[in-house]
Formats: C-alpha cells, structure tokens, sequence
C-alpha cells in the first residue's frame, strides 16, 4: 500500500506535478489547501467526490470560494479544487470523474488545479480501472479523465508547461 | 530562407512538391526538406524516438500488451460491420446522432448541416487529421464560418496555410525561430515572441476567448467504443477537452477503424499509445467520454447544458474498401501513434513534407494515402527502404515495409518503362508480372544476375566500373548514382575459393553447418565467408557452401514480389536439402538472413517450411556464441583479444535489419566476453539501406542520413583515440566506407584473426 503510494509519488514529481501528503482529517486538509490558496482570490470548488462529506463542506467555506459563479466568473478564477476518481502509480496521474457540479471546469479552466487523492484509491496501472473488480467497476462507466503533471506543449520548440489546461498540478494526498 | 514564391503568392514547400506525385517532384522536395526544414525535423522526431524507447522499457509486459493490442484490433476490424450497428445504438440511446459518411464530401457536408443549422459563427477544433484527410476547414471557411484550430501545431499550421508534415506533431517541421517569424509577419504585434513560453502565451491568450465564444467544438477520438459509445481522446495541450466540453454542440469525427467492441478493451491501449507517440507513461490528458454529456458540470457560454448536441460522424472514405483489400487491410490496425514515423532514419532526415503524401506521411503513410486518397498519393512511400526499423516499434505489429514493397508494387504497373527496362527484365528473368518495373527496380532487383557477369569478368568489369563513362552509364540507364561505386567484384566467387580450402581431416562434428552464399558475400565481400569458414571450423563444425543463389531481398525491396517469391522459393528449396542432413543455416549478410526469419512467411506457401527457416538460420558472429554457450566454455578459451590485429578498441554499427530479427546483441556481448572495448551507433539505418543510397535520386538523402553515423564515430573517438570500425551489412559498409574513408571489416573477420588455435 504504501510502497504504491511512494511510486506515485515519485512519477507525479516526475511529471511535473507537486504533491503533498496531508492526514485525511477535514481541518488538516482545509489548512493545507487555505495555505496554498491564500493569495489567490477567487477559487472554484468542484462537488467532491470521493472524499469524507465532511471536508466537503469545509471546502466551500474556505475564502475566496465562489459558491455559484457564473460563466465570467468561471473563465476568470485563479484555481480550481476537485476530488480525485483513482491515482495511478505508474504513471503519477490521477484520474478525475466528471459528472458534480463544476467539477469539470475546476480540473481545467484555472492555472491551478488543487486535487484531493484518498491514498487508498491508488492503483498500481491505468488498465486496472477498467475492471470490474476495481474501485467498484465505476472506471468502466464514468466520464474520466486521466490527468498527468500540468498541460503541456512542444509545438512552439521547448517544452512549455501551462498551455490552455492548468499550468500547475498540486495533489494532496490525503493518508 | 529557400522559400521561393510561386505564381498565385503562396509560400512554395517541400510539400507543395511532394504532392504534385511524379518523381522529380519528390526528389525536389527530398532537397528542400532538407534544406528548410532539415534541423527542427531531427531534432525533434529523435526526441520521440529515444522517449519512446524510455517509456516502453517502463512498461513490465509490453509484448505481451502489444500482441493484445493487435488482437483486439484483428478481431474490431473483422467484426467492423457489428460494431458499427452497435455504435449507432449506443450513441442513439444516450441522445446523440451518428452519420456514415461515405466519403469525405458527404462528411463535409453533414458538418456544415449541423454548423449552419445552428447558426454558427465559430468553430473551434482540437487536433483531428482525419478533418485534414477531409478538408473540412475548406468547406466550413468557404460558408463563411470561422475556424479556430486550437491545438497549437495546427494553430502554427493554419495560420502558414500548410499541411502537416506528422500525424501527431503536425507542425514538427517548425522550429521556434521560425514561429516566432512566423507570429510576427501574421500578427503585427509588439508582443514578445522570443521563447516558447512567450508564444505559447500570446497564441493561449487568442485561443482562450474563441473557446468562450465558439458556437460548436470539433474534435477527432483516437478510439471509440462500440459498447458504450466512449471516445477516448490523449492530449497534452487540454484544446481536447476545452472543445469537447465548452460549446454547447460536440462533433466528433473519425475513421471507421477506430472503434473497438468494448470500452474494457480500450485498456491497453492507453498506455500504448502514450508511451508509443510521445514517450510519456500518459499523456496529460486522456479522456474517456461518452457524450452527450448527461451530467455537465458547467456550461459555458450561457448556454444551459440541456441544449448540449453530440454527432459523431463516421467516416469511410475508402476505409471499408481497405478492409477488403489482401494487404492494406493491416492499415486499419493503425492508432496512428506515430512510431513508425520517428523509428525512421529517413523520416529523421526530411519529416512528411517529403516523406508524405496529402495528408499523412512517413512509413505508414503510403498506405493511408492509397487507401483513403489515390495510389499515385502513395509515390513518396519509395522513401521507405524496408530497413524494418519500425516494425519492432508498432504497437499492433504492422508491418509496414511489407506494405510499402506491395504499394511499390502497384505503383510499377503504373510507371511508364523503357524499352531498355524491358530488355533488362527479359534477360535478369525478371517474372512476367514484374516487367513493367523500370530500368533501375530490374537492376537493383536482380543485382545477383549482374553481379554473377561482373564477376565473371572481374578485371575487366571492375576497370570499367571505375572509369566516369561507366559510371555516367549506369546512372542515366539504372539511376546509379555516380559518386557511389558498386562494391568491387571479387577474382573468386565465394563458392569458388570454398572449393579450395580442404575441410581438413574429419572429426566428431560439435555441429553441422551450411553456410549460405548470398549475393553480396559471394560475388562481394568474399572474406566475410572465408573467416566464417575458418571460425567454424575451428569450432569443430562440420560446414559446407551451399550454391550462391538470390533470396528474393533484392527483387522485394524493389516491389518485384512475384519474381521475390520466385526466387524465395528458388533458395527455400535448395537450403531445405541441407536442413534434411540436419544442417543449420548460417548467413553472412543480414539482409539475407532477415529475409529467412521475416519474409519467407510472407513469400513461402509451406508453413512448415517458414517455420523451419526462422528457426535454423543464424547470424555467424550468433552462431559461433551459441556453441561457446552450448560448449559450456568460455569466449576466451576460443578468442585472444591479444591477437587482434586491430586492437582492442572497437565501433560496431549493426545493420537495420540485424537489430530488428534481434541478432545485433550476440555480437556486442561476445566481442565484450573476448575483453574488446566495444562502442556501438545508436542510429536506426546507415542511410545505405541496401540499393537506396546507391540511387541517383536518394544520394543527398543517403548521404545526410549518414551524418549522424559519421558523427556518432567521431564521438566514439574522442576520447582514447581511433577505434576499428566494423559493420555486418555489405552496404553499411559501403556507407561508412564511403563516408569515412576508412577500412570496415565484419566482426567475423575479427574473430577469424583472434582464435587461439592450439588447445
């Protein structure tokens, strides 16, 4: 368990992503997240997911979150929070289930998508989410994205990180 | 810059030549590539080559994952029909509608429909080369709707009106000067366009406004399930998702081939393809979408997820034909990752400006334009030099040099021929099906027949061969380029000189042995054979010559399959008497030898007999380490790397073909037992590529391909001083002969001179 929590770590460092271990406990969690948020202003929090009701809901009373933004508001916020599906250790990615409210725009409109990954929904390859045995089959059935590091691009000559998608990735993975 | 301005204004490109078809315009374009887009096209196609490298070793089972991957795409493109109806439903039932389109006429047309119906201003596009293969931008732009192309290689592309020179790094050619130039010339702005970051910037910040404003978004899917409906779409950039999830309608085009019966089976493809393409464990992006989204998280702009449309419009175009079509149905397991593209020295070279047709190009390419276009589309696919570099590196498997000798094929009959060619082909036996091939395919294609009359009049010829009238004759009849010579003909056949050497007294045998005389070892590089008799036979191996007979390589390299499998079958029956005495089969040149481990199957109607070949027939240098091994000695009981004549430093390029059959590692890890210092080339081909450096047309390309070989041997000898070079193909040799000016000898060769001869 840990061993495959270690190797994801590694390999999303090694795409570029940061990532932090924090105690899956709701105050730990919101301190971690108002540390990293706090000098940005306006903040989207998708409905999450995957993660205790409880730190849900302290999520949406952080400051700076914008409870119902409207589509300007959305095009214009500094970063984005959402659950995490699954993590993969293989690749460091995790692995984002649309569907709630703004969680699709959370994971990719803003420069900075804050990602919440329960340790425990760590997989050790990206094929092991389309069994049946695992996380419940909801793999082969949810509308997923697979996200790894920043967005990125190499048509403009060097690598550049920070393209139309998130120009950083910060994982909190939660223990 | 080269760039010249044609008559109607537009920017001439390598492209602009490639397309006309005929071969003078593909070796113009061979030229400009290498002039204009030479350095940014290398650099950044062996980028993804070693990335990809990296990244499979990362993946644990991936044979395994490959033969799956094939399978999966054996049993979707069989089952086509099914899933096709099966697709519909799933679509259907979610609210979404599927159009076939025939043709890419009739997919144009339905896009439009859709775009006018809801009264479109704008489009925005992820990356789709199949809306390329379609022309889409042309239809949409010609009813007054603007397209914005949002992956940012197809932005470059659309704003310098090309096509793209690769099918998942379109704009590859473009390095970032010439962006910048680029910007500056289109846009007029005072930004700063200096660095990556700057243009990355200045096109996200145009980009980001059309996204928000465009009335529909149009993407490809690199597959789709027929189950769920589910597109799964790999990007770095997020344009995939920003155009598949903003606007309130989602279009979504692609080829037929790219569905598979169930979303489960998407599995190993995932990681596949990331790792195929772009190096990466994943890319930054993969989504799996089954649209109409019923639950969308947000809805921009303004308007409410309720009125979100999905079409997925799928396209034929000569993708069903394909199917039917007894080689280039394989084309259809293609998930267009772009391996085979970057695994290839020439690509490397010229990018698919040069090496491309219409729309798609490099080693894949030829076969995607014949079938989806026109044959004569398919011209530039001659680039191809069956150096089987990529056939490793596919992750479903094709093998595309087969492909490119049957479109070599098609594309004889349709060449005009000389009368000289005909004569060529009557007396070298060409078959009858093979005649129309021009001068120069019935030349290379049976060399054997040539070389045999050289040889006969050795002197003679190889004065003549040397003299600059010759050397002008054969470049103006057989396109001979006139800067290469003809490897010199030996004064005796290896088969001759072997009837020389006494087998000396009969011994208990550790093995039996025939070695095989291939063409260019007997009527070439006859020392090769020498040392591979002596070295067996120090090895106890009771080994015999056969007759020289042409294996069929030369013909199907030229596209002459008929007369390729006359001579297969020619060699397969003559060798299969010694296999009978329990022979096995030892080949000098490896050219020669893949042909028996690779070709044969595709050549010999005996599955048996295939089966046989692939199994008994070995390279020398591999040979000899399997009886050390199977001896239970050591190298060094046999080897004394104090005897080397040469040294103990040694460069060793192995040829293509040897890499790809898996017989370039032996001769590294033996030479390394002996106690040699041995430095290898990291290229994928010398650029020789067995005839194609020697013609006319290819020479600057043969030649610029060579550099970095050249290069990788001046690097090798930087530090500790010169190494001996070896190399195990005749036209290896040749090249690095040609290029350095330096003597090549066969690793054989070498082990020939180091045995320790008293024991």
């Amino acid at each position: 368990m840990s061993e495959l929590t270690d190797t994801f770590e590694a390999n999303a460092r090694e795409a570029v992503a940061t990532v932090e271990r924090c105690k899956n406990a709701p105050g730990l969690v919101r301190q971690a997240v108002e540390q990293l948020t706090k000098d940005l202003g306006r903040i989207v929090v998708g409905a999450a997911e995957f993660v205790d009701p409880q730190l849900a809901a302290v999520l949406q009373e952080l400051p700076g979150v914008i409870r119902k933004p409207a589509d300007e508001q959305l095009a214009k916020a500094d970063a984005g929070i959402t659950g995490a599906f699954a993590g993969v250790a293989s690749s460091g990615s995790v692995c984002v289930a649309l569907g709630p409210p703004l969680t699709a725009a959370a994971s990719l409109l803003m420069p900075l998508h804050i990602v919440l990954l329960p340790a425990e929904r760590i997989v050790a390859r990206p094929r092991n989410l389309f069994d049946e045995a695992c996380l419940g089959g909801e793999g082969l059935r949810r509308n997923l994205v697979f996200i790894t590091g920043p967005s990125a691009t190499a048509d403009m000559g060097p690598l550049v990180r920070g393209v139309h998608g998130p120009h950083r990735l910060h994982i909190l993975l939660l223990e | 810059m080269a760039d010249s301005k044609l008559a109607d204004g537009k920017t001439d490109s390598p492209r602009s030549f490639a397309n006309k078809g005929d071969k003078q315009n593909v070796v113009r374009a061979i030229r400009m590539a290498l002039e204009i887009e030479g350095p940014a096209i290398r650099r950044n196609t062996q980028t993804l080559n070693s990335g990809r490298y990296r990244a499979v070793r990362e993946i644990p089972d991936y044979d395994a994952l490959k033969d799956q991957a094939r399978k999966i795409k054996e049993r979707a493109i069989a089952n086509l029909p099914e899933s096709l109806q099966m697709l519909e439903v799933a679509v259907r039932a979610r609210g979404g509608q599927v159009f076939l389109a025939a043709n890419a006429e009739e997919a144009c047309k339905y896009i439009l429909g859709v775009c006018q119906h809801h009264d479109a201003k704008l489009v925005v596009k992820g990356k789709s080369i199949t809306s390329e293969e379609l022309r889409l931008n042309h239809t949409l732009e010609g009813a007054g709707i603007e397209v914005a192309e949002s992956d940012l290689a197809e932005f470059i592309l659309q704003i310098a009106d090309e096509q793209p020179s690769h099918i998942i790094a379109p704009a590859l050619h473009y390095s970032r000067e010439r962006i910048t130039a680029l910007f500056k010339s289109k846009f007029k702005t005072d930004l700063p366009l200096d660095t990556g970051e700057e243009l990355t910037k200045f096109a996200r910040d145009r980009l980001r406004e059309k996204f928000l404003r465009a009335d529909v978004g149009i993407t490809g899917a690199n597959l789709i399930s027929a189950d769920t409906g589910t597109l799964m779409l790999v990007e770095s950039e997020g344009n995939i998702r920003m155009t598949s999830l903003l606007p309130p309608v989602h279009i979504a085009i692609s080829g037929v081939e790219k569905i598979i019966p169930t979303r489960r089976e998407m599995a190993p493809f995932l990681e596949l393809l990331a790792a195929s393409a772009t190096g990466q464990n994943l890319a930054s992006y993969t989504s799996f979408l089954s649209p109409p989204l019923d639950d969308p998280s947000f809805a921009l702009p303004g308007k409410p997820w309720k009125q979100r449309e999905f079409h997925l419009v799928l396209v034929d175009n000569g993708r069903m034909k394909m199917r039917e079509d007894p080689i280039l149905y394989e084309t259809l397991y293609c998930i267009r990752c772009g391996a085979c593209l970057n695994s290839c020295a020439n690509f490397q070279t010229v990018g698919g400006h040069a090496f491309g047709g219409e729309t798609y190009s490099g080693g894949i390419g030829g076969s995607w334009e014949a079938g989806t276009g026109k044959l004569e589309n398919a011209r530039f696919s001659e680039l191809c030099t069956g150096c089987s570099r990529c056939v490793n590196q596919c992750p479903v498997r094709i093998d595309i040099p087969w492909l490119n000798e049957n479109l070599r094929g098609r594309l004889n009959h349709a060449e005009e021929r000389s009368a000289f060619s005909g004569f060529l082909s009557m007396v070298s036996a060409a078959e009858e099906k093979d005649r129309p091939a021009p001068a120069s395919k019935i030349f290379f294609g049976n060399y054997h027949f040539f070389a045999k009359w050289g040889t006969r009049f050795a002197s003679l010829s190889n004065a003549i061969n040397g003299t600059k009238l010759a050397r002008a004759a054969l470049e103006r009849f057989v396109g001979l380029d006139r800067r290469r010579a003809l490897p010199p003909f030996p004064r005796r056949t290896l088969v001759a000189t072997a009837r020389g050497i006494s087998q000396g007294k009969a011994m208990t045998s550790a093995a039996k042995a025939v070695l095989f005389a291939d063409v260019f070892t007997n009527y070439g590089l006859v020392e090769r054979g020498v040392a591979t008799l002596t070295v067996l036979r120090a090895l106890q191996v009771d080994v015999v010559v056969s007759d020289s007979l042409p294996d069929g390589r030369a013909a199907l390299s030229q596209g002459m399959l008929a007369t390729a499998a006359k001579y297969a079958r020619g060699a397969a029956s003559h060798l299969q008497g010694f296999l009978n005495e329990g022979r096995d089969i030892v080949v000098v040149e490896p050219s020669s030898l893949a042909m028996f481990r690779r070709d044969f199957r595709r050549l010999l109607d005996d599955a048996g007999q295939v089966e046989r070949f692939r199994t008994f027939a070995f390279e020398p240098v591999e040979y000899v380490a399997r009886l050390i091994q199977r001896s239970g000695g050591s190298p060094k009981d046999f080897f004394d790397v104090a005897r080397s004549p040469v040294g103990k430093r040694l460069f060793f390029h192995s040829h293509c073909q040897q890499k790809t059959i898996g017989c370039a590692e032996p001769t590294i890890a033996l030479l390394r037992a002996i106690g040699f210092d041995v430095s290898t080339s990291t290229v994928e081909c010398c650029g020789m590529a067995g005839s194609f450096g020697y013609k006319k047309d290819f020479y600057d390309l043969s030649m610029a391909v060579g550099a970095d070989l050249f290069q990788q041997v001046a690097e090798a000898e930087k530090d500790g001083g010169a190494r001996a070079l070896m190399a195990s193909g005749t036209s290896c040799t040749e090249q690095l002969h040609g290029g350095l000016d330096r003597k090549i000898i066969h690793p054989i060769e070498l082990l020939a001179a180091i045995l320790v001869t008293s024991k």
